[in-house]
């Protein structure tokens, strides 16, 4: 089967990416919530809590793009087999 | 005609209500589920681990030697290394688990306790110890806590980096049970739906619901088969992200 440049490892952990960005940005709004609720501080915590969650989220798909190194090395390995490169 | 109680009788779990000196037991149509599937896999396998003469028998323990050689080849040996031999037996009682968990759910009076969050929060949490201990033992607690920092960091990064990486891994494990609950869940209230479209069409005027009886079979049709399909796609990847994690933990950059 034919994957591009990616193995299959890295198409399975791509298609978990959309989730996980979704679980961190409730994880951090859901934080922010109970801490308001027993600070008493306002909605401003739960604000941080989303914009936290949002960075979180923008860091594992960073993270997760730069770590595709073995999609790089097959890349690699193709353009050399194809005389690309 | 209550649709929305219709559907919720279908996924939801229900307690059989069974008291004992007082103590409510957890006795519900999910865990009944998983006890029996339990049962039957591990009399159904300590059957097969014997030497058999019989020709069935025989092929039967071809089989499970072939199976056992599927996920040490496909998933443990080129996510964890050689370091992940002695977690074979995991991986191997993981996938035969949750897929005969989701399977079960194809056959009539079983439920698919796969579609309950408790029960994929729980083969998380296990995987999730999977990880843990994975980490600890190759590497020590020390070793284990600088693993979450790439190589490279800038000192002053690591206390934003390390939190950040610590988070990420427990969202991983969180995101192993979301998805495997979504799966199952949203699958079988598909089907439940496609089946009610007859009752709904049907409400409106009968010979509708008479016409609107062949698409809807065929469209429970199809997806019954890519529900079959699912069971094995849920529980191959839940099997293969573990491996991935645990593989990442061991092999820190």
């Amino acid at each position: 089967m034919a994957l591009g440049p990616f193995s299959k490892q890295d198409h399975v952990e791509i298609t978990s990416l959309g989730i996980e960005f979704a679980v961190s940005v409730v994880l951090g709004t859901w934080a922010g919530y109970v801490l308001d609720g027993k600070l008493g501080s306002g909605p401003w915590l739960l604000v941080a809590g989303a914009f936290a969650g949002f960075a979180l989220g923008f860091y594992i798909i960073l993270r997760a793009a730069k770590n595709m190194s073995r999609a790089d090395a097959n890349l690699k390995k193709a353009e050399k087999k194809d005389g690309r490169s | 005609m209550d649709v929305a109680e219709i559907i919720s009788h279908h996924i939801l779990d229900h307690d059989w209500g069974v008291t004992l000196g007082g103590l409510r037991m957890p006795v519900t149509t999910h865990s009944v589920t998983i006890v029996a599937v339990s049962v039957i896999l591990f009399l159904g396998l300590w059957w097969v681990s014997r030497r058999h003469e019989s020709r069935a028998g025989r092929l039967l323990t071809a089989l499970a030697e072939e199976y056992v050689t599927f996920i040490r080849d496909g998933m443990v040996l080129p996510n964890m290394g050689t370091e992940g031999r002695s977690f074979l037996p995991y991986f191997c009682t993981l996938f035969l688990f949750i897929l005969s968990v989701n399977l079960a759910g194809m056959i009539p009076e079983m439920k698919t306790a796969t579609s309950n969050i408790s029960v994929t929060a729980a083969l998380a949490l296990c995987s999730g110890g999977l990880i843990l201990f994975s980490g600890l033992k190759f590497h020590g607690p020390i070793g284990f806590l600088k693993g979450f920092v790439p190589s490279g960091t800038p000192g002053w990064l690591v206390p934003l980096i390390f939190p950040l990486e610590v988070v990420s891994l427990i969202i991983k494990v969180c995101v192993l049970a979301i998805r495997l609950f979504a799966n199952m869940l949203s699958g079988h209230m598909v089907l439940i739906c496609l089946l009610l479209i007859i009752f709904i069409v049907g409400n409106m005027h009968v010979a509708a619901g008479a016409g609107s009886l062949l698409p809807a079979m065929g469209l429970e049709i199809f997806m019954t088969c890519l529900e079959l399909l699912v069971a094995f796609l849920q529980a191959y990847v839940f099997t293969l992200l573990t491996a991935i994690f645990a593989g990442s933990v061991i092999h820190t950059h």
